[in-house]
């Protein structure tokens, strides 16, 4: 195999962050990057970017909110 | 699966082929008469059916503090997020007949809940940007787009420098995202859909799923590049969305 080049790395590196890409394009970036310390350091901080995202976005419903979803719910289905 | 997205990926934007196997059911919440019409029917078969309950409640309702999170990123308040994932639970359950068992729960119920929001909510607090956004060039944006080449020495402090933010940064970042960059990034990163499951959600074709999820990234990075900086942590001048021209 040859290296593909850091144009196509780079072009598709958020493909490749999100598991978009098909088996054999994936593996050329792989490829690349393990010889590529510009396009593994720019992968880099695509991971920390969404590592930083789900760690922001963890959220616990208020208790209340689940007891009125319920009771919602139950009325809904209930013959009125 | 992965071979078929890279496939339809490469199709120009806008003239996406309609996947043949939808990863959702049927939209239920398309035009409100037939939600309407479904809270009727499950009503009218209350006696026959107790069952649809209990596994709406076993299925669903666990979904709730990701609908929550996802609400809060809509909506940006506490408040109106409670009642967005109210009113998604509702007509989720009024539907629910309709869901095909052995299909993404997950995902229809995102779809009620992005539909749900944008017919009520969204009006309420309507961007002045929004519809036309997808348009804007990356000029108009202002610069935090075009602002993240850096050298590769300096992409470690960068990593570095955004592993080290409090939550509440990137919170205020992810706010300062337009709308709809902001649910694709959230649909991608934190629930891990595939693009074209968040084109089925959003109902855009995946090349603007794509170039939305790519933006909001884009703009996130330069924001809390910004922030870092601020805070006298050392992040290459070349980062931030500040100073910087095109």
């Amino acid at each position: 195999m040859t290296d593909c080049g850091c144009d196509k790395a780079k072009a598709e590196l958020e493909e490749f962050l999100h598991d978009e890409l098909c088996r054999e394009d994936a593996a050329d970036i792989r490829e690349h990057m393990a010889t590529c310390a510009d396009c593994s350091g720019e992968h880099k901080v695509g991971i920390v970017l969404t590592e930083a995202v789900q760690r922001a976005c963890k959220e616990t419903a208020p208790e209340d909110l689940r007891s009125t979803v319920l009771a919602r719910i139950r009325d809904l289905q209930a013959s009125h | 699966m992965a071979e078929l997205e890279s496939a339809v990926m490469i199709t120009p934007e806008g003239d996406e082929p309609t996947p043949a196997t939808s990863a959702t059911a049927p939209d239920p919440v398309e035009a409100d008469g037939v939600a309407e019409a479904t809270v009727e029917a499950v009503e009218a078969s209350d006696e026959g059916e107790p069952d649809l309950r209990a596994l709406f409640e076993e299925q669903a309702l666990p979904f709730m503090d990701q609908l929550y999170a996802a609400a809060m990123r809509m909506t940006r308040n506490p408040a109106d997020a409670s009642d967005l994932v109210q009113e998604t639970f509702v007509k989720a359950f009024a539907a629910f007949r309709q869901f095909q068992q052995g299909t993404n729960l997950k995902a229809w119920l995102y779809r009620i809940q992005t539909n749900t929001f944008i017919n009520t909510y969204r009006k309420k607090q309507r961007d002045p940007y929004q519809g036309t956004i997808d348009e804007l060039e990356d000029w108009q944006m202002g610069g935090a787009e075009s602002a993240t080449r850096t050298s590769g020495s300096t992409r470690s402090a960068e990593a570095e420098a955004i592993d080290h933010l409090p939550d509440s940064a990137v919170k205020d970042a992810l706010q300062k995202v337009p709308e709809d960059f902001r649910m694709a990034v959230y649909f991608a990163d934190v629930e891990g859909f595939s693009y074209q499951e968040i084109a089925d959600i959003m109902k855009t074709p995946v090349g603007t799923v794509m170039s939305r999820l790519h933006r909001g990234r884009r703009l996130l990075r330069g924001l809390l590049a910004d922030y870092a900086r601020d805070r006298g942590i050392a992040v290459p001048a070349g980062t931030t969305s500040k100073g910087s021209t095109k």
